[in-house]
């Protein structure tokens, strides 16, 4: 999986890290709650580290399907005691080992963030089962997020599944019925500034939500902390710089792999012909080879001796050798 | 974990089909056991279409007498008739649409379909409609929603639409002409009733129940790939349907990118949005119809901002190997869970016992006394039929010349005979 398509990194456009990071903003209070805190897909921790600002939880269980993201996100947390694991999400097993790394019934309970993860399982139904269980018998409160992928209009190659208001009912459906959901909606702004002056907060009054709200992701939590959530919002300034360096990078990765891609085809095109070249080559070899061997066996025969080439069955009769004319 | 799915058969249809799909990708988790059971006797197994199914059991009622599962499940309303003969630790219901409604209504199986709604199981439905209807009829009754997904290979989403400006309306109409609330003969007359350049296609598996129509092309029955094909040759999908379930062939034209003309029918609001994807029509508006394929078939730049919103939508719509992971998912916890209140629900099935007889006596004294006032008239006119005057007239019926003059009388006399009638 390449960082600069689904993991969030320190160059990926400042929009979209606010917009992980308000997921991060939204599980914070209960992050720092003073329980364990396990955050399934962690990627790089970026978005989390962000959030947290200097504030960090007693312990963390970093978990990504890929080692080095997960130890990535312990340096970038500056958690270097945290639990760094690899996990296949969608193994038991694997989520044993999880359970076993919150250690279940010591201290505070856990709190488990799962976000923008289950798109990209083979299979959400251990995590679904495993997630419902801690949340009713250990007490574990979980957020989890899902994108509306109704709203792109091109299809994301890493999900497995595909995701909108409709498959979210589903999925809610299979939850703890105790739960709090949140549509998390995309803001757009503009700030006017002095001229010389320097960077300085700005207190912002958006009207956001209400009938006909679209979403862009869809959070629903669980679990005995759920109840504590509050709806938030994050405005941040637009880095035109790096968005434009962001748009560049996909840009020249496009024209490249497509300039790839068409060599590929013309290779792929020269193959072809190559094939069908040998194909009449070999054609035509055949055919003259069996012209040759219609020629040596006719002399074979004129000359009372077996076929050369031929096997047991296609040899001639016994007979009395007719003399060459 | 052992599941058992009721069917009545496996003739090939949307309801088995869902069923089908669902036993199939539950069979290929590790360690789940799936079991068709066949529970209509009389029918020998028929497992034509279905053999590419290794994984998959399928046994016949008694068979399955002698078997104990994990969760049986009830796939249609006269399945759940051997529901409780089978032994197993949860009985839920696959509810595919409120099965009540393909029933007229002083048909004795209308009344027997909507009772099934009250016994004591875990129901898991296709639609948001039909969950939202279930919680209303039965109130803490547990209801899980597993939306029908889409066979991803053989719906494929191409990467766009191949615009059509030259080529006339391409309207395709599905269904089965003998269902009386699918409408197809609507649809057809709708379609006939075009102004615009137009090639209509219908697909049915039943030719005889279908008759002559003014139809291009009638074609069927078809394979899913056939319907694919079809699809994606297509530009409009044409479905006047009053009852539907979850309302799956226009989806799958999305999925092929034909956008479509659907009467607001249940399970529409899933995914049409009209002016967005597709156009509703009005309930027996067959000329409002008509003009709306007229609209499409004029302005070409409307037809194909539809046709690409129905791909975006087709796009995000789940494939079945999503939406067994919620059947999956919705088993699993039926099978945790305590099995729901029988008493509640014997109270309930009784108070709608007892209703249903007042309505049903109410039916049969509305029908006594429709034969009463019909007894009044019968002797009159049988009487008025044997004069010397009515025998004459009768007689001269069948002269050409009296035909002829009689003609303009037709409307008039057609009308007389279908209320005689």
């Amino acid at each position: 999986m390449s960082d600069w398509q689904e993991r969030i990194t320190h160059e990926t456009p400042p929009a979209i890290q606010a917009e992980h990071e308000l997921r991060y903003r939204l599980a914070a209070p209960l992050i720092l709650a003073g329980g364990r805190w396990a955050d399934l897909g962690c990627g790089n921790g970026v978005a989390a580290a962000a959030a947290l600002g200097e504030a960090r939880p007693a312990h963390a269980v970093l978990v990504d399907v890929d080692e080095r993201a997960a130890a990535a996100a312990a340096r970038e947390l500056g958690l270097p005691e945290a639990t760094a694991l690899a996990a296949d999400l969608t193994d038991p097993r694997d989520l044993q080992r999880i359970s076993e790394a919150l250690h279940l019934g010591e201290g505070e309970p856990p709190v488990v963030s799962c976000f923008e993860v289950i798109e990209h399982l083979s299979s959400f139904v251990p995590l679904l089962e495993w997630s419902s269980l801690l949340a009713q018998e250990h007490g574990v409160t979980f957020l989890i997020s899902v994108p509306n992928d109704a709203f792109w209009s091109i299809q994301n190659p890493h999900h497995r599944t595909s995701w909108g208001e409709g498959a979210f009912e589903e999925l809610r459906g299979l939850l703890p019925a105790e739960q709090t959901l949140l549509r998390q909606i995309a803001l757009t702004g503009s700030a006017l500034v002095g001229w010389d002056a320097p960077a300085q907060p700005y207190e912002l009054v958006v009207a956001a939500g209400g009938e006909g709200t679209v979403a862009t992701h869809f959070i629903a939590a669980f679990g005995p902390g759920q109840q504590a959530l509050r709806s938030c919002a994050l405005a941040v300034q637009a880095d035109m710089v790096e968005q434009r360096r962001w748009e560049r990078q996909r840009e020249n990765d496009l024209a490249l792999m497509q300039k790839v891609a068409v060599e590929h085809e013309a290779e792929v095109h020269a193959l072809d012909v190559k094939i069908i070249e040998q194909g009449e080559a070999l054609r035509e070899r055949t055919v003259w080879f069996e012209e040759w061997r219609t020629y040596i066996h006719e002399l074979e025969r004129e000359l009372g001796r077996p076929l050369s080439g031929a096997s047991q069955e296609e040899l001639p009769a016994a007979g009395p050798a007719e003399p060459p004319a | 974990m052992k599941v058992a799915f009721l069917l009545n058969d496996l003739q090939l249809s949307g309801g088995v089909g869902v069923v089908v799909q669902h036993a199939r990708q539950l069979s290929t988790i590790e360690g789940w056991e799936v079991t068709l059971v066949l529970v209509r006797e009389e029918e020998g197994t028929s497992w034509h279409g279905y053999e590419h199914l290794p994984h998959l059991h399928v046994r016949s009622r008694e068979q399955a007498l002698g078997e104990r599962y994990d969760v049986a499940v009830a796939t249609w309303w006269e399945t759940t008739f051997t529901l409780f003969e089978l032994s197993a630790d949860r009985y839920a219901y696959f509810v595919q649409s409120l099965e009540d409604r393909f029933y007229q209504h002083d048909e004795a199986e209308r009344m027997g379909a909507a009772l099934t709604l009250n016994l004591p199981v875990a129901f898991i439905t296709e639609a948001r409609w039909i969950r939202d209807t279930l919680a209303g009829l039965r109130p803490g009754a547990p209801c899980y929603l597993v939306r029908n997904g889409i066979d991803k290979d053989v719906f494929s989403v191409p990467a766009r639409v191949t615009i059509n400006t030259d080529d006339p309306l391409r309207v395709l109409i599905e269904g089965s002409p003998s269902s009386w609330f699918k409408h197809v003969h609507g649809a057809i007359h709708a379609a006939a009733a075009m102004r615009e350049p137009r090639h209509v296609t219908v697909v049915c598996g039943d030719r005889k129940a279908l008759g002559d129509v003014a139809a291009d092309a009638v074609v069927g029955p078809l394979s899913h790939r056939e319907m694919a094909a079809l699809y994606e040759r297509s530009d409009v999908v044409l479905k006047l349907s009053s009852v539907e379930g979850m309302f799956g062939p226009p989806l799958e034209g999305f999925h092929r990118g034909a956008t479509c003309v659907v009467t607001p029918v249940t399970g529409y609001e899933e995914y049409v949005e009209h002016g967005w994807n597709g156009m509703l029509t009005d309930w027996d508006d067959l000329r409002g119809t008509a003009r709306q394929l007229d609209l499409l078939a004029r302005d070409r730049e409307l037809l194909h901002f539809l046709r690409a919103n129905a791909l975006e939508t087709a796009r995000a719509w789940p494939s079945w190997e999503q939406s067994s992971q919620f059947m999956a998912a919705a088993l699993l916890r039926i099978g945790r869970e305590p099995r729901p209140d029988a008493d509640a629900a014997a109270a309930r099935m009784l108070a709608d016992v007892r209703s249903s007889i007042d309505v049903h006596g109410a039916y049969l004294r509305e029908r006594v006394e429709f034969a009463r006032r019909a007894s009044r008239f019968e002797r009159p006119l049988a009487r008025l039929a044997g004069t010397a005057p009515m025998r004459l007239l009768l007689a001269l019926r069948r002269r050409r010349v009296v035909k002829i003059l009689a003609y303009p009388l037709r409307p008039v006399t057609a009308r007389a005979r279908r209320l005689m009638s």
